[in-house]
């Protein structure tokens, strides 16, 4: 399930002067290798969504 | 009352299809066993001893044999018969073991018949023969009496390490099906990290030959994080959090430093010390009071290490006693005690400790422990300040002082069993049951897997050993929201959310809800945040800490080294370093109160396995969801 956060903050009003940048075309920064403990039910869901190939949201239904 | 109609085919009552599995915590020292509630949670049970701790230990006396702390005393008088430490030799060669350290226990040979196997060689008596049943053929025609019962005879056994671990294990699940009155269907047992392929094909083969189906074996730190991740997650704490996982036994120390990431597990860096345990603590403990003896009778006794007969005998039943001076300990700030009868030549032993004084006795072993930590967490190339849990495994980690020890150098708003009060009277947090807990939830996720299609056996098979589904992908810089603010205080010049958290596994969502403060004008309003890839670090700054006005003080001060310390105050710092994007929409469900217009918005950030990030906002007004603006920030 999708699991919402709610947050404590309330973020200020934009600065008039303020425009949406433009995208800058940068990437995130390189995804590392990982291993992970096959423990769990979140591991559980990582791996199902990975084998029948499923979106969260697919997967959520 | 209706009646059951006839001729139906449904069983009249209700029977349970959930699966009778165990969780078994197996260390080289301690075992114990969890099963599972009606409610759903886990529950670490007691042997027929009234043990939870259970001694992993299998000793031999005559015709008898002793299994778990029953074994133990046999250390006393028959040490050559009592086999212990045999989870670390599993799957070992008989040439690769090493023999440096002195056993007190039954030795290891060569098995005599298997190459290259070791095993154990104990005196036992064997049952006589059965009297020789009387026959016409194999009777003499002069007597018609049955050969008498005979003594036992005193005989040598051979036992294998497999096979010790084999009767081991089964008398731990034989305490599991008498206390469920059912049979258990299948156990996940706990494995040390460094536990390799060959150690892992042994204890399952030990435990299959005990007629026990294993689930899975799962490492200590990944039953820790089962359990913590299991159930609702402390307010304090976040589900996306750096956890340390302290896990000090009797003969090792194990460190783990995971990421969770909701609930997503995997280890920044590892450690071990096999020189640091509850074992280094009896050292301590047993020559304090073999002093205190001393003082008490005159009588010299010199312990830890032994070279008299007499006094290694000592030094034996000391070991036993402190077992329970150290649990008296940690389960209460009161003093405890030591009780032995004929300690040396015939003189009863009764001394008493304070946890201030055994705190001062044991100090070493916590400032090593702490050591450890630091150097694992460099080794990972954080901060103690990163750190967000503690979570303590292993019986000597029930002592309060280590988690004192360690107070001096964390975050102030670490969370630990201790400062939630979740260790004492077998709460979560319980260090001693931990392990074992989290391998009875995790027992019940496996045995519940289907396995009809292709890819459900896919999916089960993604928690056998080395299976390709745990190698992941995950994310080394934290994104985040800023939104930005007119003169906003702060390097960053606005409020910071962070979203997606450094090594965070993809694929990887995050939504979050909150309100946004939209100022008091009228007219058309904006929501627009910029979406940045953030640097992240510890400031540490020194400062001298205040001085105290008190007289008193000052003039003991004077009288110590006249020298200014000064501390460390540490700071978490956020820099910016990558703007990757932004968002903007404008809002058509904005509420005003006291003067002040807001409107409640819904972020999702999805990254996929590629590393491509897709921010989706939307409003959530008395109308439902508003409509979704969304930007996407492509792979490299
Ligand atoms: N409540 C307690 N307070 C202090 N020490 C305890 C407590 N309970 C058990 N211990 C100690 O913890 C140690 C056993 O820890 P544990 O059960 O984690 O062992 P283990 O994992 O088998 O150890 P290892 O594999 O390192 O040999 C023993 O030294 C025991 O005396
Ligand atoms: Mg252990």
């Amino acid at each position: 399930m999708a699991s919402v956060r709610e947050l404590p903050v309330v973020p200020p009003p934009l600065p008039a002067s303020w425009t949406t940048p433009e995208s800058s075309g940068k990437s995130i920064s390189p995804l590392v290798e990982r291993r992970l403990l096959p423990a769990g039910t979140a591991y559980l869901a990582h791996v199902k969504r990975a084998v029948h190939k499923l979106t969260f949201d697919e997967h959520d239904k | 009352m209706s009646t059951q109609p006839n001729g139906t085919a449904d069983a009249p009552i209700e029977v349970s299809s959930a699966p009778t599995v165990v969780g078994i915590n197996f260390g080289n020292s301690y075992a114990s066993i969890s099963v599972l509630t009606k409610e759903g949670s886990a529950d670490c049970i007691a042997n027929e001893d009234g043990e939870r701790q259970i001694a992993c230990a299998v000793a031999f006396l005559g015709e008898e044999m002793y299994i778990g702390n029953q074994a133990k005393p046999q250390l006393v008088k028959n040490s050559h018969n009592a086999i212990l430490g045999f989870r670390n030799l599993l799957g070992k060669k008989f040439s690769e073991l090493s023999f440096e350290k002195p056993t007190a226990s039954a030795p290891v040979i060569q098995h005599p018949e298997q190459p290259d196997v070791p095993a154990y060689k104990v005196q036992v008596l064997q049952p006589a023969p059965s009297p020789i049943p009387t026959t016409a053929s194999n009777t003499p025609a002069a007597s018609k009496v049955a050969t008498p019962r005979s003594e036992p005879t005193p005989a040598e056994r051979v036992l294998s390490v497999s096979e010790v671990t084999s009767i081991f294990l089964r008398s731990l699940v034989q305490s599991a099906e008498d206390f469920l009155g059912k049979k258990v269907q299948g156990a996940v047992i706990s494995v040390p990290t460094w536990f390799d392929d060959a150690q892992r094909a042994a204890l399952t083969q030990a435990a299959e030959d005990a007629g026990i189906h294993v689930l899975q074996l799962l490492e200590d730190a990944g039953a820790a994080a089962v359990t913590t991740t299991t159930g609702l997650t402390p307010q304090e704490l976040s589900a996306d959090r750096t956890q340390l996982v302290v896990d000090l036994g009797a003969s090792s120390l194990e460190l783990s430093l995971l990421a969770i990431r909701e609930g997503l597990a995997f280890s920044l860096a590892t450690l071990s010390d096999p020189t640091v345990g509850g074992n280094a603590i009896d050292d301590k403990l047993i020559k304090f009071f073999a002093k205190e003896f001393t003082k008490k009778t005159k009588t010299p006794l010199t312990v830890a290490p032994a070279t008299e007969t007499q006094d290694k005998r000592a030094e034996a039943k000391l070991r036993l006693a402190v077992e329970h001076t150290k649990r008296t300990l940690s389960a209460s700030p009161g003093a405890a005690t030591c009780s032995v009868e004929s300690l040396k030549d015939g003189l009863d032993f009764t001394g008493t400790i304070t946890r201030l004084r055994f705190d001062m006795e044991v100090r070493s072993v916590y400032d090593k422990v702490y050591a450890r930590v630091k150097e694992l967490v460099e080794k990972a190339g954080l901060d103690l300040y990163d750190v967000d849990e503690i979570v303590y495994v292993g019986g000597s980690a029930s002592l309060p002082g280590l988690d004192e020890t360690f107070a001096q150098g964390f975050a102030e708003t670490v969370v630990t069993p201790f400062t939630a009060g979740t260790v004492v009277g077998g709460g979560v947090g319980d260090p001693t049951t931990i392990i074992s807990r989290g391998c009875a939830l995790q027992a019940r996720l496996v045995a519940t897997l289907a396995e009809g299609t292709e890819e459900e056996r896919e999916v089960k098979g993604a928690f056998a050993s080395g299976s390709k589904w745990t190698q992941a992908k995950a994310t080394s810089k934290t994104i985040g929201m800023l939104f930005p603010e007119e003169n906003a205080e702060g390097p960053l010049g606005g409020q910071w959310i962070p979203t997606v958290l450094r090594d965070t596994v993809v694929p990887a969502r995050r939504t979050s809800r909150f309100d946004v403060d939209l100022g008091e004008g009228e007219g058309e309003k904006k929501v627009g945040f910029e979406v940045w890839e953030v640097k992240e670090g510890i400031k540490v700054d020194k400062i001298k800490p205040p001085k105290f006005e008190d007289e008193e003080d000052a003039q003991a001060d004077e009288d110590e080294e006249e020298e200014e310390e000064e501390i460390e105050v540490k700071e978490k710092t956020v820099e910016k370093e990558s703007l990757l994007t932004a968002l903007s929409f404008v809002v058509k469900e904005a509420k005003q109160v006291k003067g002040r217009w807001t409107t409640k918005v819904e972020v999702q950030s999805i990254i996929d396995d590629t590393g491509s990030l897709e921010i989706t906002a939307w409003e959530v007004g008395p109308s439902g969801k508003g409509e979704k603006t969304v930007v996407v920030v492509s792979s490299a």
